[in-house]
């Protein structure tokens, strides 16, 4: 039967899948344009492009050798899925890493060609705007790869399983046995397996790039900058490339693959609520469900448009040298669009509908409100993450002012802000929670953190823009190029850092939405065939195994967290010794007469962030695995509830204490309680560089460990809900 | 040959084949130790003092038998400015703790126009002292040198004048780094004293503060004097600096 066949849920679905991939071949078009109007850009001159050059090799070797790993890792698991689950499962999982990995290397790769041509861009214009312009092309190439991999991905999945293979038709949403005697929703695990290969990339280009990334800024820091006294991106300082090639593969493949795996993981949390929704609740109409199971792909594909429409924006008006400015319109005019598109979307998805059934509230709209509540919960969390991390305002000038008094004090009061930071953020999510819920059900959960990330196209550009932009400083000074350009380019890096903040904020807020969906899909395919119509959902959280399983898995975050941090400080100890050892044995480097061997720094970072993150990586996957075949469903039940709360607060407080203290440093450079050269500064100083870890390397893999686990909970709850030692122990 | 007189953070007639910026790289760093610590100097002109023995340098400062150049000959490490004319000075050079070195030229003194009834001196050498003083800088090189009628005078001496800032308004001090993180309200009654009635001309903040001293706060220049001529090196402004050598600002602090 073809899938443009009269019957209304495959016409339909054809139709609208058809937008769907044409919104994302449209986005990837508009990413290979940008990708190739950057690289014809001039370089600059020799000493640029070689400076340029050896960013770009460093960055392509760590991506490739972290690829190899993550190849192997991989394969393991696509031959597991594949015996256990079902070969449409093993695919749909290969496909997802191969599109987050595709959309991580793209990123990679245009961020090392962008970085030198917007510093050559400042050096022949002089011109912030015509800069920023260079440097948001480059940003955007990674934003819209991010959206049309993601999208493509899941889309072609859908295609192919759903309707192709017919996994998505009503009468297929029900649960299947197999080979094996596991019973599960077919469709559901292809999408979950999908999204399982994007986070398993996303993992690891987070957790190797961030341990990466840091190893190398602290190693150039404390021994160049503090010990040497040599200034940031001096090229005098061996780890100075290490340091650059850190930017792109942590702050541009690891953020791109996390911000994919939080994309996808929201719109599948959306689709497999949706089957297991019309499983357990037999008065929903065949048409309703099949459009409840595209309507996030329909939204997404809305989302991609209005952010192709912002990035343009901002690439042929005539661009002012207020950069925030320039910013913000493209993603207030990315998320206006989307609100207007999806509403008029989901109008006519669900009109004439009986919505009342799946518990939409306020009739067609319903998980379009959802959608709103999580574009502004997730604005407003920005916001308030931008209030506690920002030098313009009171928390981080209090966090400088105690710097004057001393390191201790700086971390005591960074602690401080970033601990009060958790209330307001968790109190908006707590909001648009139950506020969704109230207008779509736990749909509209995941409605809201579909709407958060609806525009990610855009988001992604812009935070890319980010380390572009610092890089390009980097090769300005390295370069010795004129003080207009390096002012310039740090003006632009400047106002990455506020972005920076911002998208973490989005980050977190999607993923805690996406892991409350994840996780009632969770109990509902522990409940199994068991489930009746109308179930409430409940975790018995007063059994002790799901009370131990909660314990443990709040737990499991700081155990997390703080193989992480060891990770960097090995890495960063092995780097500070390497740069000591150089300026030793070798005068000439310090006096700019003989160059540093930059190779060794690179491969320092590259060799401790490939064997140190294999173990956190493995953990995400392995415990709800090894706890469920022990203990059963229902501690890993408590265990996601545990890893979930704990994991939000600590994601929380890491990436607000980070950025704050980062910005206290910030603030003293400016020209505050004495400025650099201080004592303020150099408690300031120590603020800074313990943060960095936190909030770089520890808060953004929280984000994917909470979906990580979710995602393999669900697709093994069916096997180890039935076979773990506790049943089998009787 | 080059001859140096090193006057921070110690003092010392130094010959040497390496030219200044070569010098202050070797001063900064060592060849062999890693040391990393500031240093200011200038360059002066040979047989210019009978005090010291400028054929001794000559015979010993000489290149080693690899070829590479002699670079430190100490011929005197204390009482030397005092020997030496202004007219023997060339440039005076400020390097920093990566080795970075800039040049200043001597300009014509010239009193400064925005004085408000009081300023903050660190002196270099022979002594240390960060002092408060109502007498503008060749004033205070006179009464430091050639007033006799207190107990103590110097033959010369070498100063800096600082930045001064709204001591009211800690917050937003500008880049000054660490020197006016001591007590303030000690600061504030020292200034009272050389701006009051009670006649003083000069009072002693602090007396040594070589650690806390950093390039960013340097006022004007710095200042050279002997008998009653002196010397003025002016420093140049940000907006100088960035065009003359950015990296050396950056070194020191200046811009970041």
């Amino acid at each position: 039967m073809s899938c443009w066949d009269k019957y209304d849920w495959e016409g339909g679905n054809c139709m609208m899948i058809g937008f769907v991939i044409i919104a994302a071949l449209a986005a990837l078009a508009f990413a290979a344009i940008n990708y190739y109007g950057v690289k014809k850009k001039d370089p600059g001159t020799e000493q640029m492009v070689q400076i340029s050059g050896a960013i770009q090799e460093g960055a392509r070797a760590f991506l490739n050798h972290e690829y190899k790993v993550i190849f192997k890792v991989s394969l393991v698991i696509a031959i597991v899925l594949g015996v256990v689950v079902s070969l449409s499962g093993a695919i749909a999982f290969v496909f997802g890493a191969v599109m987050s990995a595709s959309a991580g290397w793209i990123g990679m790769n245009i961020a090392t060609l962008a970085n030198v041509r917007v510093s050559n861009e400042a050096r022949n214009t002089k011109s912030l705007g015509k800069t920023l312009r260079v440097a948001f092309r480059g940003g955007s190439v990674m934003g819209l790869s991010v959206g049309g991999f993601a999208l493509l991905g899941l889309a072609l999945v859908y295609l192919v399983f759903g309707v192709l293979l017919k996994q998505a038709s009503p009468e297929n949403l029900r649960f299947h046995t197999n080979w094996l005697g596991i019973s599960d929703i077919p469709f559901t695990m292809t999408v979950s397996s999908y999204a399982l290969g994007c986070s398993i990339i996303a993992m690891f280009n987070r957790v190797g790039g961030g341990i990466y990334t840091k190893a190398a800024d602290m190693g150039a820091d404390l021994v160049g900058k503090t010990e040497a006294g040599i200034p940031e991106d001096d090229p005098r300082n061996p780890a100075t490339i290490a340091d650059n090639v850190g930017d792109n593969v942590g702050d541009v493949a690891g953020l791109g693959s996390d911000l994919l795996e939080s994309y996808v993981g929201s719109l599948v949390s959306a689709m497999i609520l949706a089957a297991y929704i019309y499983f357990s609740q037999g008065t929903i109409a065949a048409s309703l469900v099949s459009k409840l199971v595209y309507a996030p792909l329909l939204v997404a594909a809305g989302g991609i448009v209005s952010s192709m429409v912002g990035i343009l924006f901002l690439l042929v008006k005539k661009v002012s040298d207020n950069p925030h400015k320039e910013l913000n319109a493209a993603t207030f005019m990315g998320a206006g669009l989307t609100i207007i598109f999806s509403g008029v979307i989901t109008f006519f998805l669900f009109q004439g509908e009986d919505v009342a059934s799946a518990g939409f509230a306020l009739g067609a709209l319903s998980p379009w409100v959802a959608a709103v509540l999580g574009i502004v919960s997730g604005i407003v969390i920005g916001q308030i993450a931008e209030y506690y991390t920002s030098y313009d305002y009171k928390p981080t000038q209090k966090i400088a002012s105690s710097s004057q008094e001393g390191p201790a004090l700086t971390i005591t009061q960074g602690m401080s802000v970033g601990m009060i930071s958790v209330m307001a953020p968790v109190v908006i999510l707590g909001v648009a929670i139950i506020a969704a819920h109230a207008t779509a059900g736990l749909y509209g959960v995941a409605m809201a953190a579909i709407g958060m990330l609806s525009f990610v196209t855009v988001t992604v550009s812009v935070d890319t823009y980010g380390p572009i932009a610092d890089n390009a400083g980097g090769i300005s000074e390295m370069a010795r190029l004129h003080p207009e350009v390096r002012g310039i380019t740090d003006e632009l890096d400047a106002v990455g850092n506020t972005t920076a903040a911002i998208g973490k904020g989005f980050a977190i807020g999607s993923a805690t939405l996406a892991a409350l969906s994840l996780f009632s899909s969770y109990l509902y395919a522990q409940a199994g065939e068991s489930v009746e119509h109308g179930i409430e959902l409940v975790l018995n959280m007063v059994s002790p195994l799901t009370l131990v399983g909660g314990l443990v898995g709040a737990a499991l975050p700081y155990l997390f967290s703080g193989m992480l941090i060891e990770a960097v400080a090995n890495a960063a100890r092995k780097m500070v010794q390497e740069v000591r050892r150089q300026f030793k044995a070798d005068p000439g480097i310090i006096q700019g007469t003989s160059l540093p061997d930059y190779t060794t720094c690179i491969s320092i970072s590259s060799a401790g962030a490939i064997s140190e993150m294999k173990v956190p990586a493995l953990i995400s996957v392995a415990t709800p695995l090894v706890t469920g075949f022990i203990f059963g469903a229902g501690f890993v039940g408590g265990l996601l509830i545990g890893t979930t709360l704990s994991s939000v607060m600590l994601a929380l407080y890491t990436a607000n204490a980070g950025g704050a203290w980062d910005n206290g440093k910030k603030y003293v450079e400016h020209g505050h309680f004495g400025g650099k050269g201080s004592n303020a500064h150099k408690a300031a100083v120590v603020g800074d560089t313990v943060g960095d870890p936190l909030k770089d390397t520890v808060g953004p893999s929280l984000d994917i460990l909470i979906k990580i686990m979710a995602i393999v909970s669900l697709i093994a709850v069916s096997i180890f809900g039935k076979f773990n030692l506790f049943a089998l122990l009787g | 040959m080059y001859y140096y007189v090193v006057f921070y953070p110690i003092e010392a007639l130094i010959a040497s084949q390496l030219e200044p910026k070569e010098f202050g790289m070797y001063m900064a760093r060592g060849s062999k130790k890693g040391s990393a610590e500031r240093l200011m100097f200038a360059e002066i002109e040979s047989d210019c003092s009978e005090a010291f023995d400028w054929e001794f340098a000559r015979s010993k400062c000489v290149a080693h038998s690899d070829g590479e150049p002699k670079h430190s000959l100490y011929l005197s490490i204390y009482r030397v400015i005092e020997q030496i004319p202004l007219e023997a000075y060339r440039n005076v050079y400020l390097v920093n703790q990566d080795g970075t070195t800039l040049g200043l030229e001597a300009r014509d003194y010239k009193a400064s126009t925005e004085w408000k009834g009081y300023g903050l001196y660190k002196e270099h050498c022979p002594v240390h002292p960060f002092i408060a003083s109502s007498l503008k800088p060749k004033e205070l090189s006179d009464y430091i040198i050639s007033d006799t009628s207190k107990k103590i005078t110097v033959p010369a001496i070498i100063f800096t004048d600082i930045r001064s800032i709204d001591l009211e308004e800690k917050e937003h001090t500008g880049n000054i780094g660490s020197m006016f993180e001591r007590d303030l309200d000690h600061l504030k009654e020292c200034i009272d004293d050389v701006k009051g009635k009670k006649g003083k001309l000069t009072k002693t903040i602090d007396r040594s503060f070589d650690s806390k001293f950093t390039y960013q706060i340097i006022g004007e220049g710095i200042y050279i004097a002997r008998g009653k001529g002196i010397l003025f090196y002016p420093m140049p402004n940000r907006e100088e600096l960035k065009e003359i050598d950015y990296d050396w600002g950056r070194s020191a602090n200046i811009f970041w």
